[in-house]
């Protein structure tokens, strides 16, 4: 059980969670049940906890495989800095939020799962897990070698021109050693 | 890429005959419940008071116990394996259809949850007819104790109420933490949340006790919509009066109400007995220790692993389940066998890639870094290997290769595990068995994953040579890291460097020479390797061909 990313569990979570703090709250003002306004909160709730979470963290170890579309959503969170990054803030926050859902029958259920999404999120922030944004990478282009940008000045060594007149005349005469090895042994 | 008819039938047509059976079964059973609550006679005062939220909630019910019946059986894995391995059983047919019993455990589990939210609604909806339409006609068929009582407290205090609510939890939990990404990250939470399926069973089979729903029992005495004489109702008076008359209908009595026995308990307790007797059989299987005969490293990442262990029988294509204690109690890991136990040689054997914390730990205690005192001396001393417990063998889709006439195996990297268990059973005795040919494709990132099993490679070449049948055995290595150059020196690996191409494979090319030397045929296609190449090849099996040859694709997923 050491390496468990709790994290990403409680993301998940609360992300489903908004989503149906959401949907409570719509059925609350549209059926105009009692305590209607509660159902209203609810929906700006639900909908701004789906905001903060759509964004997925990146892993501390692994490959990290970003929800669809999501850069815009890093961009916004991250520029909150520590708020967003420290999981206990979003613990607190989460715990914070989801109280007055408890009031009403339909919000009562978006409630709980948020409730449990805060305690896997302080699970998290104890075990000092923190919210990295996932960023496209700039790939790194090969620095040139230096050596392209120096042309040799010299043609290749060849044998003096007596041996090379002698080379279409006589064959095992003209042989020689080369003096640098070309293979990369 | 057309889709030919012929192909996509062969390849897809037994998984959606599967899917329409099962949707046409949910919509019949939800159009029957809906057709008793909304038309019976039984329930005609109890809708009056609830009206749609109490045939749909009854329906949605009706579907919730069909599906909680059928998710226990896809995951009964023994039971799937031995049906897989008894050809009296099953056809070719039906072991194609047990490949896909995950997803079919996916659908209902989605299912579940689908109807689960139907449930709940039009429940909520029946809770709030029952506070505001209490009823003083009929005070039995009231769930409510006064007419605008709060509905949050009528679901708090009666069973059904507080079940619901738990149930809706862990159901919630379950699904959640069975998404993708937390599956392949972090699979214990998923494991572990799953697991707590028995709570939500027990919980289902106490959910109808306390009997909210009631139906009328002495329908003959007291016909629905009757008047008694001395009953005002000042609404329907005039028009129940002259009906009345005309049809000649008397209250002999008062309506009597029955709530309904439990009867979901019918549904799940079979399947639930079945799957814990599984477990416990999975249990007692694997509580043998098993002894570990040799642990060797390979290169790229890989070790080899070769057990003993009394009485286990295994097929090439099948794998294991293993436990060790010495990393983490609770952990188990799938890994395909790649040898087979025989009646010469009783030891089996896995590869392992080190990828996770688990193998990464395993490995070190299995294999113990070399101390820097010992480096000149050799390694003498006895070595103490940890304590290893195996579970299965379980059935695989990669046992089929040896059902048809003509097979293609397609591996990449640590996929050509499954395979390596086939071709060593093609090397002890090739003649006995259906498969007339056999291709085989294995794609790796670097050349030396190649020497995991070169020397079987090349032993099954030579064998094959030596007894006059060179065609049998087809092999094509691809290596498709084109950066660096690569080379396999060694002479006795000579069967191997001479068929190693650099680059990926293309597969359209592949499957038209295949297609073109055995036309009108049946191809079986075994993939297991990375989504891109499965993906390819599944849409290629599915397209039309003109040799006339039918691909069938079956594919081994390690997920």
């Amino acid at each position: 059980m050491g390496k468990i990313e709790w994290a990403m569990w409680a993301n998940e979570q609360a992300l489903a969670s908004g989503l149906i703090l959401l949907a409570g709250g719509i059925v609350g003002v549209a059926g105009q049940f009692r305590g209607w306004e509660f159902a209203a909160y609810a929906v700006a709730a639900g909908v701004f906890v789906c905001l903060l979470e759509y964004p997925r963290s990146k892993r501390a170890k692994g490959t990290s495989v970003e929800r669809s579309g999501q850069y815009c959503f890093t961009v916004c969170v991250k520029a909150f800095g520590p708020l967003t990054r420290n999981y206990y803030v979003r613990a607190f926050l989460h715990a914070a939020i989801c109280v007055p859902g408890g009031f009403m029958l339909a919000t009562v259920l978006g409630c709980v799962c948020l409730g449990i999404a805060s305690l896997i999120y302080l699970a998290a922030a104890i075990r000092g897990e923190h919210w990295e944004p996932i960023l496209p990478r700039k790939d790194v282009r090969k620095p040139v070698a230096e050596s392209i940008k120096n042309p040799p000045q010299n043609p290749p060594p060849r044998p003096p021109p007596e041996t090379r007149r002698k080379q279409a005349k006589d064959l095992e005469g003209a042989a020689y050693d080369n003096p640098s090895s070309v293979t990369d042994d | 890429m057309a889709v030919s008819v012929r192909s996509w039938v062969a390849n897809e047509g037994g998984k959606h005959l599967v899917l329409m059976l099962w949707l046409g079964a949910n919509t019949w059973l939800f159009l029957r419940t809906y057709l008793l609550y909304s038309t019976g006679q039984q329930y005609h005062y109890l809708y009056k008071m609830l009206g749609l939220g109490l045939c749909i909630s009854r329906a949605s019910a009706s579907v919730l116990n069909l599906n909680c019946c059928l998710v226990l059986l896809p995951m009964c894995r023994s039971l799937l394996t031995f049906i897989r391995g008894t050809h009296t059983v099953s056809s070719r047919k039906t072991r194609r259809l047990l490949d896909k019993s995950k997803s079919f455990h996916v659908a209902c589990g989605v299912a579940i949850c689908l109807f689960s939210a139907v449930h709940v609604s039009a429940h909520l909806v029946n809770v709030v007819n029952f506070s505001l339409s209490y009823s003083d006609d009929f005070p039995a068929l009231n769930l409510a104790r006064y007419r605008g009582e709060d509905p949050k407290w009528i679901i708090l205090s009666t069973i059904p109420g507080v079940t619901g609510v738990l149930l809706v939890l862990i159901l919630l939990l379950m699904f959640i933490s069975s998404s993708y990404c937390i599956r392949v990250s972090n699979y214990e939470i998923f494991w572990y949340t799953h697991n707590l399926f028995i709570v939500f069973y027990t919980i289902l089979m106490v959910h109808m006790v306390g009997g909210a729903l009631k139906y009328q029992t002495n329908l003959k005495a007291h016909p629905p919509g009757c008047l008694r004489t001395n009953q005002s109702n000042s609404k329907l008076q005039d028009e129940d009066l002259v009906q009345a008359e005309d049809d000649d209908i008397r209250c002999r009595e008062d309506a009597h109400f029955e709530p309904h026995y439990p009867q979901t308990w019918l549904w799940v307790s079979g399947p639930l007995c079945l799957y814990c007797v599984e477990r416990l059989y999975r249990y007692i299987r694997s509580s043998d220790p098993v002894t570990i005969v040799t642990a060797i490293r390979h290169p790229c990442n890989v070790v080899e692993l070769r057990m003993l262990k009394k009485d286990f029988k295994a097929r090439p294509g099948q794998y294991i389940v293993l436990n060790c204690p010495g990393v983490s109690s609770f952990e188990n890991h799938p890994f395909t066998l790649t040898k087979c136990p025989t009646a010469n040689k009783e030891t089996f054997g896995i590869h392992l890639r080190v990828v996770g914390d688990w193998t990464d730990r395993f490995t070190q205690l299995l294999l113990p870094p070399p101390r820097a005192d010992m480096e000149i001396l050799p390694m003498v001393q006895q070595r103490r290997y940890p304590k290893v417990f195996v579970d299965g063998p379980f059935g695989g889709p990669s046992e089929d290769v040896f059902n048809y006439d003509v097979s293609l195996c397609v591996a990449g990297g640590i996929g050509v595990t499954p395979f390596a268990c086939v071709l060593q059973a093609l090397l002890d005795g090739w003649r006995g068995f259906r498969l007339q040919r056999l291709y085989f494709v294995w794609v790796c990132k670097e050349i030396q994953s190649f020497y995991w099993f070169a020397e079987l490679l090349c032993a099954l070449h030579k064998k094959l040579w030596q007894e006059n049948r060179p065609d049998y055995f087809n092999l094509k290595l691809y290596v498709s890291c084109t950066e660096s150059l690569q080379r396999m020196s060694e002479e006795r690996y000579r069967p191997l460097s001479s068929r190693l191409l650099v680059g990926r494979p293309k597969w359209k090319m592949i499957l038209d020479e295949i297609g073109k030397s055995n036309k009108n045929r049946r191809v079986g296609v075994f993939c297991c390797g990375p989504k891109s190449i499965s993906k390819t090849l599944h849409r290629l099996c599915n397209s039309t061909r003109s040799s006339g040859t039918v691909f069938e694709f079956n594919k081994e997923s390690f997920s």
